[in-house]
């Protein structure tokens, strides 16, 4: 799979997927994950196997993360808060999962969200943020833990919601 | 807790790990609540917005009529000199100049010479 277009079908939603997390805007996530493959079609792709071509592009994808936030920090975008009485709940969580995010070293963020959303093996993780597969493990869970305690009240919603599910299915 | 359970990251990732430290860290119960708090973060990490419609950038697109449009150009191009070429050169083409000098041509006939 060394064309463009394969590379694209094969990634283009986990890229957006990661990208909507890093970024925390679907519109900024839709751009830059073309930004990525417009990047791709102007480089060589390199012959290899499927984990190692995922790192390679989500390092690019990580470049471009962190491009964008240090935009924002040059030019900050006046951001409307939500009004919190029309806001559903699900876009509470939504916001309080972005927040927790965005107070994580970029690092740890990027090799979560990799994992998390994006669904990428250990291997090419370490490959896109050239760590070891040891190191991308251990971050992994260290961020889980802080993330734990910091979403606690949403964690403890969607365990509470399984369960109802459970109770009802019996 | 911390890196002791470390093995329910990797069990909850697909990677490999040592089947008797799992045991071991789901054996305790704070183990086994950190495997379904971690479940629970995995949902409600997941971005809700659809994937929408993201197309492929331009320049990776090769048009299946670019080579035939660059041959019929081409095409064009040479029928074009070609046509132009020869009308110019029926059209310009000047009369043949008049003879300066006229040399008559003699018969020639032996005069029985040496051998």
């Amino acid at each position: 799979m060394a064309d463009p277009e394969g590379l694209f079908a094969a990634h283009h939603q986990r890229l957006f997927r990661y990208f909507c997390r890093a970024v925390g805007r679907a519109e900024a996530a839709r751009d830059l994950t073309q930004e990525v493959f417009l990047r791709v079609s102007r480089s060589s792709i390199p012959a290899a196997a499927d984990g190692e071509v995922s790192a390679w592009l989500f390092r690019i994808a990580r470049n471009l993360v962190l491009d964008h936030h240090r935009d924002r920090l040059r030019h900050p975008e006046p951001t409307v808060p939500a009004d919190q009485a029309t806001r559903s709940p699900s876009q509470d969580v939504d916001l309080a999962v972005n927040e927790a995010l965005a107070s994580l070293p970029a690092l740890d963020r990027d090799v979560f969200l990799m994992r998390e959303v994006a669904g990428l093996g250990y291997d090419a993780i370490a490959g896109a943020c050239e760590l070891t597969s040891d190191a991308v493990r251990s971050r992994i869970h260290r961020t889980r833990l802080q993330l734990r305690d910091q979403l606690a009240a949403p964690i403890a919603t969607t365990r509470t919601m399984a369960m109802c599910r459970s109770e009802k299915q019996r | 807790m911390g890196s002791t359970h470390e093995v329910i990251s990797a069990f909850l990732d697909d990677e490999p790990f040592d089947s008797q430290e799992l045991a071991d860290a789901l054996s305790d119960p704070i183990g086994r609540a950190l495997l379904i708090d971690l479940i629970a973060l995995r949902r409600i990490v997941q971005p809700g917005d659809a994937v929408p419609a993201i197309s492929a950038p331009g320049p990776m697109r090769r048009p299946a009529w670019r080579p035939a449009a660059a041959a019929a150009v081409l095409l064009l191009a040479l029928s074009a000199g070609y046509l132009v070429g020869e009308r110019r050169t029926v059209a310009s083409s000047p009369d043949a100049p008049p003879p300066t000098r006229i040399v008559q041509a003699v018969p020639f006939i032996p005069t029985g010479g040496s051998r």
